[in-house]
Formats: C-alpha cells, sequence, structure tokens
C-alpha cells in the first residue's frame, strides 16, 4: 500500500513546490515522484496477497499490476503536458498535484475490499477530475464539460450509494468477502440484494461509460483540455473497470446466473453504440470519446464472461488500450495546435491530420500504430488484447456476443482507418511540427510499447 | 430524583417497523432522482443530488441500528465528508459558468451537443 | 540441405523494405534497384527451394519450428503458438508462381513517379507478408500473415490508385478484414478444441496449439469442445463444425473470390496501379484458394464432403456470372477482374470435385491463372501507359500501330480463353474433368461449367476483334506517335511470362507431379 501513502505526501510535496518562482521544477519533479511511485508498487511483487489497513485494501498480483498500469499510463500523460508552460493562465502545481491525489483514488479503487473504500477511491478521483476537466477556465466549452461531469458524476454517486446501502441492509457487511460468505450461504438471493447489486454496477458503469449511461462521455471528453481528456479516458477508465472486476469476482461470482444477463445486454448495447456513432463523427476527439465507449463495451465483454482468464484479458486489454490511446491523444494535441494557428474550427477535426504523412512522417506512423492498435490490428498490443478479451467470452460460450463484438470491431476499423486516410491520402497545408526530444521520446516509447507486445504478448500476460 | 426512564435511541429508531425508513429513503430518492432529470437550473439539481445523498444516509442508519452494526454509520460520515467535498468543487464550477455566463441554466450550455 | 532456407525466403525481402525505408529520399533510382534485388533474390532462392524438394512424399518439407508464444489460460491450460514454415506440393507451386510474379510486378513498377520510397518499402513488405502466408503451418502465423498483408495492399492502392481510390482501397479492406475476422473466429474455436499430445505430455497440462498439422488430427481434439469431430454439439441450431467450415469458406471465398462477395475485386482493380493489379491478380486471389486447400478442407473434411455439392454451384455461378459479365464491360480492367472470378470459379469447382484430377487441375489453374492475369494486367498497363484511357469501345485498329503488342495480347487471350498448347486449357481441362468424374456432383453442374469457357472465348476474341482490327484512326501511323510499339522493358516483362504459360501447357506434368503426392494424401482423408 505504498503507492497510496507515497502519493499522498508527495503530491503535498508538489503542491509546495508551486510556492516557487520558477515553474520549471515541477514537471520533472513530478515525473521523479511517479517513477518512484511506480517503482514501490511494484517492490512486494512477490508477496502472498494479503490486507491493509484493518482489512480495507487488499493487495495481490492483480491489483498491483493495474495499480502499475494506472502509474505508468499517468506518468507518460503527465511526460506530454510539457509544463503547461504555453498557458499563462494554467496553474501547473496545483494540476500535478490533483492528478497525483486522483492516482491514489484509482488506486484505492483498485485494490478496495470494503465498499466504503471503493465510494472513498471514486469520489477522490472524480472530484480531482472535475477540477481538471474545468481547469480552461474561460473556455465555455471547459465550463461545460466540467459542470456536466459534475453533475453525472454526482448524480452516478448517489445511485451507487444507494445501491451500496441496499447491498448493506441485504448483507450485513461492506466488505467483500463478508458480502461473497452472505451469497454463498443463501442460494436465492433478496431481491433488495438484486436491486442493492444492479444500482451499485449502474453507478459503476456511470463512471466507465457503458451504454445506455454513456450520453455525457463525449462532451465531456470533447470539451476538457485534451490532456485532461486522455487522463480521464485511460485512467479513469481502468480502474473503473479494476474496481467492476473485484467487485463481481470478489463478492458475486456465485450468483453468476443471476447479473450475467444484465450486464451482457449493457455490454451488447455499449458496443453498439460506442461503434457506430463513432462512424458519424467528424471530431477527432469525438470519435475518441466514442471509441472509449466501445472499448469500454469490449472490457465489458470480458468482464460478463467472468471465466479466470478474465482477470489477465482485462489487464492486458487495460494496458494496450490506454498505451495507444495516449499516443494518439499526444500526436492530436502537438496537431491541433499547429492547425489551430490557421483554423480554429479544424483543430481537433480529423482534417487536422490532412497531410501528415509528408511533412511529419514520425508523427504520422505513431498515429497510424496507435490507431491500429486500437483497431486491433494483428501485430499490436490492441489485437492481443481483443483475442483475450474474445477467447473468454468463446470459453464461457457467449457465442452471439462473440459475433456481435467481431462485427463491432469491423465497425471500429472503418473509423480509426480516418485519421490514417487523413494522415497519408489527402493533401494539407500542416508544416513541419517540432517536437521536444523528450515529447518525441515519449511518443516513440509508447509506439514501440504497442509493438512489443503485439509481438511478444506472453511477456506481460505471464506476468499476472 | 427522576427515574432515567428515557429510551435509548435504537430502541426508538426500532419503533418503527424497518420498511417504513426503507420507503421513505426510496421516496426521497426518487425524488431526488426525478429533480435531477426534470429541473435546468444547475443549483436545483445540485440540491436533488444531496437529497439522493441524505436519502441513503437515512437507509445506512436505520439498517445499522436493525443490525446493531456500527459499520454502517461510519459510512455516513464518510459520506457527508466527501459529499461536503464534492459541494465545494461543484459550487465552484457554477461559479465559474456563472461569471462566464451570467446564468446556471443548464439550457443554456450548448456549445457541446449532448 | 541449407538450414532455415524457408525463413530466410519469407524474411529477407523485410530487410529490403527496411533498407528502403531508412535511405533518404533523394535515392529514386536506388529504391528500384533494390527492390529488383531482393525480388531476384526471392525467385533465386524459390529455385533452391524447388531444388531440394522432393516430390516422392506428401510431408511438409523443410520445416522450420521454432518457440514464439506460450500463454497460461488459467482453466484453459496453456496456449502455444510456434513459428513454424514448411513446404508442401500445394505450396511450392505457388511459392514459386509469387516469387516470379513480385519479380515482374517491381518492374512494371518502374512508371510509379511519386513517393518512390514508399512504394518499394511497401512493396518489399507485401511480399514478405505474401510468403509467410503459403509457408505459415501454425493457423497463427497464417493469420497474422494474412490479415497483416491488407496494410500494404491497402496503402499500395490508396496511394498510388486512381481518382476513386479511397473508396476501392477502403472497400478492399473492409471485406478482406470481415473475411479475416471470420476467420479469426474459426480460429478461436480451434485452439479451444485442439491439444498438442506431445507437449501436453512433457508440460502435464493441456497445451492448446495452433499447429495446422495437428489440427487435421481428429484424435487431438477434446472430446467435449466446440469444434469435436464428434460432431455433436450445436450452435445456433448447427453443427458446430459445420458453421465453423462455412466461416472459413466465406473468408476466403472473400479473398477468391466467389460471387457474391466480389464486388471489391472490380473496384480495386479499376482503381489500382498497373503493379498492384499484377499482384492483386496473379498472387492475392490465390491465397483463398490455397486457404482452402491448406485450412478448411483438411481441417474440416466431414463438412467439406457433405457440401460439396453447394461449393461446387457456388462456383459454376462464379464462372458463369464472371462470364456474362466480362462480356458486359467496356472497361478493359473491369473486364479482365470479371475474367478473374470466372476463372476462379473452376479453382473452386475443382476443389469442391474432391478428386485427384479436380484438385491436382485446381492448383494448376491458380498457377496458370497467376500468370496469365499478370500478363493481361500488364497489357492492360501497356496501353495505359500510352493513352490513360481504357475503354475498349475507344480503340480501333490497334495492330497497325502495334503489331508485337498485338501479337501478344492474341496470345494471351488465347491462353486464357483456353486454346490447348497453353496452360489455361490444362487447368480448365483438369477441373472440369474432375467435376465430371465426382461422384459427389451431378454431370449437368459440370457441364453448365463448361459454358464458362465458351463465354471467355467469346469476350476475348471479340474484346480482340474491336481493339485491334478494324479500320485505324489514322492512315499513316506515324500520326499517332505516342502509339508506340512494346519497348525493350515491356517486352522484358511479357515474353517471359508467355513463354511460362507455353511451357506450362506443353509439359503439364512437371507441375502436377509436385502437387500429386500432397493431393492425393489429402484426399485420403475423405476416403
Amino acid at each position: 500500500m505504498l503507492p497510496i501513502v507515497l502519493l499522498s505526501i508527495l503530491g503535498l510535496v508538489v503542491l509546495f513546490l508551486g510556492f516557487q518562482k520558477s515553474k520549471n521544477l515541477l514537471l520533472p519533479a513530478t515525473l521523479l515522484v511517479l517513477a518512484i511511485v511506480l517503482v514501490a508498487n511494484f517492490l512486494h511483487w512477490n508477496d502472498m496477497p494479503s490486507l491493509y489497513f484493518k482489512n480495507m485494501l487488499f493487495e495481490n498480483k492483480f491489483t498491483m499490476a493495474f495499480s502499475g498500469i494506472v502509474i505508468f499510463s499517468a506518468f507518460l500523460i503527465v511526460a506530454l503536458t510539457r509544463g503547461f508552460v504555453d498557458d499563462e493562465s494554467a496553474q501547473p502545481a496545483e494540476y500535478y498535484t490533483l492528478m497525483l491525489f486522483s492516482l491514489v483514488g484509482a488506486v484505492m479503487m483498485i485494490g478496495f475490499e470494503n465498499l466504503i473504500m471503493l465510494f472513498v477511491g471514486i469520489e477522490i478521483l472524480s472530484v480531482s477530475m472535475f477540477i481538471l476537466t474545468g481547469s480552461d477556465k474561460k473556455n465555455l466549452r471547459s465550463n461545460e464539460a466540467a459542470l456536466k461531469y459534475f453533475l453525472m458524476g454526482a448524480f452516478a454517486t448517489g445511485i451507487m450509494l444507494f445501491g451500496m446501502a441496499l447491498l448493506y441492509g441485504a448483507t450485513g457487511s461492506f466488505n467483500l468477502t463478508a458480502i461473497k460468505g452472505y451469497v454463498m450461504a443463501n442460494n436465492a438471493p433478496s431481491a433488495m440484494l438484486y436491486v442493492g447489486l444492479l444500482m451499485l454496477l449502474i453507478g459503476m458503469l456511470f463512471k466507465v461509460s457503458a451504454a445506455p449511461f454513456h450520453f455525457w462521455t463525449p462532451d465531456v471528453y470533447d470539451g476538457a483540455p485534451t490532456i485532461f481528456t486522455t487522463y480521464m479516458s485511460t485512467i479513469v477508465k481502468t480502474a473503473g473497470f479494476a474496481a467492476i472486476y473485484r467487485l463481481l469476482s470478489g463478492s458475486f461470482s456465485g450468483i453468476y446466473s443471476f447479473w450475467w444477463m444484465t450486464l451482457a445486454v449493457i455490454t451488447v448495447l455499449t458496443l453498439l453504440a460506442g461503434n457506430i456513432t463513432a462512424v458519424y463523427q467528424t471530431s477527432f476527439k469525438r470519435m475518441m470519446a466514442y471509441s472509449s465507449i466501445s472499448h469500454a463495451g469490449y472490457l465489458l465483454l470480458s468482464l460478463t464472461a467472468l471465466t479466470n482468464q478474465s482477470q489477465s484479458a482485462i489487464v492486458f486489454y487495460s494496458l494496450a488500450y490506454s498505451i495507444a490511446t495516449i499516443s494518439a491523444f499526444g500526436v492530436l494535441m502537438l496537431v491541433a495546435k499547429e492547425t489551430g494557428v490557421h483554423s480554429y474550427e479544424n483543430a481537433e477535426r480529423f482534417e487536422a491530420f490532412n497531410g501528415l504523412g509528408k511533412k511529419n512522417p514520425l508523427l504520422a506512423f505513431v498515429l497510424t500504430v496507435s490507431m491500429l492498435s486500437l483497431a486491433g490490428i494483428p501485430l499490436t498490443a490492441g489485437f492481443w488484447g481483443k483475442f483475450f478479451v474474445f477467447s473468454s467470452a468463446a470459453d464461457r460460450g457467449l457465442t452471439w456476443m462473440l459475433v456481435i463484438a467481431i462485427l463491432m470491431s469491423t465497425v471500429g476499423i472503418y473509423y480509426y482507418f480516418k485519421a490514417i486516410i487523413a494522415a497519408y491520402m489527402r493533401e494539407g497545408e500542416l508544416s513541419a511540427i517540432k517536437v521536444s526530444p523528450f515529447y518525441r521520446l515519449i511518443l516513440i516509447a509508447t509506439t514501440i510499447i504497442t509493438l512489443v507486445f503485439g509481438l511478444m504478448p506472453d511477456f506481460l500476460k505471464g506476468l499476472v | 430524583m427522576f427515574p432515567l426512564a428515557t429510551p435509548s435511541i435504537p430502541d426508538v429508531v426500532q419503533s418503527i417497523p424497518l420498511q417504513n425508513y426503507v420507503l421513505l429513503a426510496t421516496t426521497l430518492f426518487i425524488i431526488g432522482i426525478v429533480g435531477v432529470l426534470t429541473r435546468r437550473n444547475a443549483l436545483i439539481i445540485f440540491m436533488s443530488i444531496e437529497l439522493m445523498l441524505n436519502a441513503v444516509n437515512l437507509l445506512l442508519i436505520a439498517f445499522s441500528t436493525y443490525k446493531s452494526d456500527p459499520v454502517g454509520q461510519v459510512f455516513v460520515f464518510f459520506i457527508m465528508a466527501v459529499a461536503a467535498a464534492e459541494v465545494a468543487v461543484g459550487l465552484a464550477i457554477i461559479v465559474m459558468i456563472y461569471r462566464n455566463t451570467r446564468t446556471i441554466d443548464i439550457g443554456f450550455l450548448n456549445k457541446l451537443k449532448w | 540441405m541449407i538450414p532455415h532456407l524457408l525463413s530466410f525466403l519469407t524474411f529477407h525481402p523485410l530487410v529490403g523494405s527496411v533498407v528502403i525505408a531508412l535511405l533518404p529520399n533523394s535515392q529514386k533510382e536506388a529504391f528500384k534497384w533494390i527492390a529488383v534485388f531482393f525480388c531476384a533474390c526471392q525467385v533465386v532462392v524459390s529455385a533452391v527451394v524447388y531444388y531440394f524438394f522432393s516430390t516422392q512424399t506428401a510431408d511438409f518439407q523443410m520445416v522450420e519450428k521454432a518457440d514464439w508464444i506460450t500463454l497460461s489460460m488459467g482453466s484453459l491450460g496453456t496456449v502455444s503458438i510456434d513459428f513454424i514454415l514448411g513446404v508442401d506440393g500445394i505450396s511450392l507451386p505457388l511459392i514459386m508462381l509469387s516469387s516470379v510474379v513480385m519479380m515482374v510486378g517491381v518492374f512494371s513498377s518502374f512508371s510509379i513517379a511519386k513517393r518512390e520510397k514508399a512504394y518499394y518499402s511497401l512493396y518489399l513488405l507485401l511480399t514478405t507478408s505474401i510468403m509467410g502466408c503459403f509457408l505459415a503451418l501454425d493457423f497463427f502465423l497464417f493469420f497474422l500473415f494474412f490479415e497483416f498483408m491488407l496494410l500494404p495492399m491497402y496503402f499500395l492502392i490508396g496511394l498510388w490508385g486512381g481518382p476513386r481510390r479511397e473508396y476501392a482501397s477502403i472497400k478492399f479492406f473492409l471485406y478482406t478484414l470481415v473475411g479475416s475476422l471470420l476467420i479469426l473466429i474459426v480460429m478461436i474455436g480451434l485452439y479451444i478444441s485442439v491439444i498438442d499430445p506431445y507437449e501436453s505430455e512433457l508440460a502435464k497440462t493441456m497445451v492448446h496449439t495452433f499447429d495446422l498439422r495437428l489440427m487435421t488430427d481428429g484424435r487431438n481434439y477434446l472430446p467435449d469442445s466446440i469444434l469435436t469431430p464428434s460432431g455433436e454439439i450445436t450452435l445456433l441450431g448447427v453443427p458446430s463444425r459445420m458453421l465453423a467450415f462455412w466461416l472459413l469458406f466465406i473468408g476466403f471465398a472473400i479473398k477468391l473470390p466467389i460471387v457474391p462477395l466480389h464486388t471489391w475485386l472490380p473496384d480495386a482493380h479499376v482503381e489500382a496501379p498497373t503493379p498492384v493489379s499484377v499482384v492483386l491478380a496473379g498472387v492475392l486471389l490465390k491465397i483463398g484458394g490455397y486457404g482452402l486447400l491448406r485450412i478448411a478442407y483438411p481441417i474440416f473434411p466431414d463438412a467439406a464432403a457433405e457440401y460439396a455439392f453447394t461449393l461446387a454451384i457456388l462456383g459454376v455461378i462464379s464462372i458463369v456470372y464472371g462470364g456474362f459479365n466480362a462480356l458486359a464491360q467496356n472497361d478493359l480492367k473491369k473486364m479482365i477482374a470479371y475474367s478473374s472470378v470466372s476463372h476462379m470459379g473452376f479453382v473452386v469447382l475443382g476443389i469442391a470435385s474432391l478428386t485427384a484430377e479436380g484438385l491436382n487441375g485446381a492448383v494448376y489453374q491458380m498457377v496458370s491463372h497467376g500468370i496469365l492475369s499478370s500478363l493481361l494486367f500488364l497489357l492492360v498497363g501497356v496501353l495505359y501507359d500510352r493513352t490513360h484511357n481504357r475503354l475498349i469501345d475507344n480503340y480501333r485498329g490497334l495492330i497497325s500501330y502495334m503489331p508485337l503488342y498485338t501479337i501478344i495480347t492474341g496470345i494471351t487471350f488465347f491462353a486464357s480463353l483456353g486454346l490447348p498448347g497453353f496452360s489455361g486449357f490444362i487447368g480448365e481441362l483438369f477441373t472440369l474433368m474432375g467435376g465430371f468424374q465426382s461422384d459427389r456432383l451431378p454431370v449437368w453442374l459440370t457441364a453448365l461449367g463448361t459454358l464458362g469457357i465458351i463465354l471467355a472465348a467469346a469476350y476475348f476474341l471479340w474484346t480482340f476483334q474491336r481493339m485491334f482490327f478494324g479500320k485505324p484512326w489514322a492512315k499513316n501511323p506515324t500520326e499517332l506517335p505516342f502509339l508506340s510499339d512494346l519497348n525493350r522493358l515491356e517486352k522484358w516483362m511479357l515474353i517471359p511470362l508467355v513463354l511460362m504459360s507455353f511451357a506450362l501447357g506443353i509439359f503439364p506434368g512437371w507441375l502436377f507431379s509436385l502437387s500429386d503426392k500432397t493431393v492425393s494424401h489429402l484426399l485420403k482423408i475423405f476416403e
């Protein structure tokens, strides 16, 4: 549980660094903190699974792997912030601190053993994200996104809490193991348990933007500053799925037949809504928002199957998805800044990439690899993510869902390719973009990780 | 002196059947949900959400008392504390919007398509 | 015997691709010659493979096996994906064909005049994935090459194609991708069902495998798995093995292409630049037929036997429909594209017949069509380079301007329509013979297939007559100077291919001797 402690303390240190005149120290300091936490996270890798803080938090390889993904993604995203030096009204120290604090929430969500911790974790993560979404204070779009995110987030929290209260009423405990004991002992769960579980799930599915609770996602992702959109679409989502997995496998695997149909319907809706709406988007950023919904669908597919492969499948999928998303948004941020000079309208649309391949072959290549990975083309990490998810579904015998998922991944290829088409096949007046060496290094690193995991998935899969 | 005839709080709480608490909490919760879905003023939506949270608190206390288990009441403290933090951030966001647009009607927020 | 010969054959163009990508943009001449070098190298290496190949055995030869990915999948046991390459009588002819076609394609690429670096780099990448497809003996490896082939092809059509290239390339991509996803479903089902008995013994756990050789043996299937050969398990009301076979068949039929899944082909051909058309028709279509022979048939012989009639009908429909459509086209490339559909229909008919003649004929027809369709597209390219026009109506009396071109086109057309003495005749003859001999197919069906030859004669001869005979535009050929006859490079591309088709037509036994053992081994499953 070192990461939680370290992130809290070092987050405060970063906040106080903000008192200094020079803001140049903040970025390296934050990166250093994240690197330390990443190492600390894996210190106990070979230990037995154990409980911490009076049975409030749980730690095993799965939670460590997920915390690792979350912290590593945060590292990459922070590295792409370039210190917020371009924006005069920005408050970098506060942003970095909030990012570090939000990670505390994410790690708590991943390792919760008690529903109280789940609630506290979700709230820490969400409240930080509300602020970061609205960080572009003068921009009405950012304001609006923050308000929508806040209202929807608080609403979802309310539903989730009601579900927790009902679960408590039914089982008499907030502890996952105790709830599991209750569920195992009572073959026919009460209506209260069922409604409670359902509302808890709905609340959490809100957070990971599964259909039909996804409607806030495109607006919020579109309106938020791109860097925080990246943060939301990777870290919040990863932590949310880890939490749902912990909840379902930790307490409710005994009554699988009880909830799987509900989750199956939600999965199919999510896959359809995410992929089909994404086809019609003209804005790349909005397309990425819908694509994040569709990826939520694939992850849900693995959760619906809930075989013992699901665990490693969602670890792998989350990592592949996070890395690819970070590189795609990394390229978008560079290109949008360049295009924004000519036309504000086009800055985040597909047209922004026009002519990228000619003038910026590296950026175009990074974008292509990330799109291919998101689309699930072989030799990229995304393919293996889909492969593991699909085989867990096949293992459970969810044939019809598998067919829908595979069809939808074809649809996905269509809209991911729009970006590739724009980059290579359209003419544009994009000039050569200056990329700082460090930024370039991060983009190359994400691309290489995607390709290496595409070539040797057993490297990671064997670990968890 | 006077005999200490005041019954203990759990006894008072338990003098009403559990179902009634559940019904009351559910009613409050549904009022909250309806408020969120129908109102257009950000502050009132916000109040409806608070209503939802308080319905949960009531429910938790009732369950906690009936089960003689303190954990439920501990959870209520968590909810209250976190809700306070959330209120702070939420109001800050609303104030920010008010500064920029001079309104808190969510109908005016249409820069992004829903 | 040279170790790692097949790996070398597969991966050395990749080196070329990387080299070209790393060179500076200004080295335009170098790109061409590097590509020529690596393709020539491939021709040589495939000749070496032929030299070491023994026609006496039906087994896979020069097999290379290396562990690649081992994944622990919880209750499923372990999944092992191996790197296995090998060659047998079905893949060898296709390897030689594709190395030759890729070589010719490079020469034809000399006319490409923009973004040469990317072009040659992608071209060599495509070469690698095609070779890998023909050589892979691990289903996963095959799938990887199969899917990866799409990317260079997509860019080759999409970046260097004609005016509607974007539409054509994405259509090509999506069609083939749907096919490969269907194959992916079957692949997942198969790996869940099949275990490697030796490895499982060693590892004391179930080792699931993608090895195609193990998948053909019913004893390696887990008793209660989805695709167990007892065939009791049904999905959506259909026996799962039948369903799996059809998914595989559709996946490969899109590539082949079979009517009604062919509509991407004319678009792709019309928009693609000449060398890409050559590769598409000459090699890529064969991967569909190869997939049927290598994967669908040996793994699901029960389904293949049961649906022989249906498959043959689809083949005959392709033959006839393609023929009629070719007759109706005015665009030369579209006409050839539809003739490809028609000719590939013979392949399906031959495979569906499940006779030695039919299967050997199918392999033969694939090679023959590879040569002839390459020739046809090259010939169109020659004309298009001069006039930038592909409409048949716009030409007449070409014989007066381009006599040599007319002669070669005439020979090619006659070879394609099945004139005895050329390869096309043998391929069609044997597939039809297979159809007639097969006790699974009624005689009338195959008889209907012969209609394809008549249609081919009609559209080729009619086109020839319209374009080359008749009154020339101008009395004096010098008035149209751009209609010059073949230059030296074009002669070097065209004449060897014509000779090859001729040689194969005269000595068909050479090719049959390569494939015969493998085919008869394959047919043993069906008895």
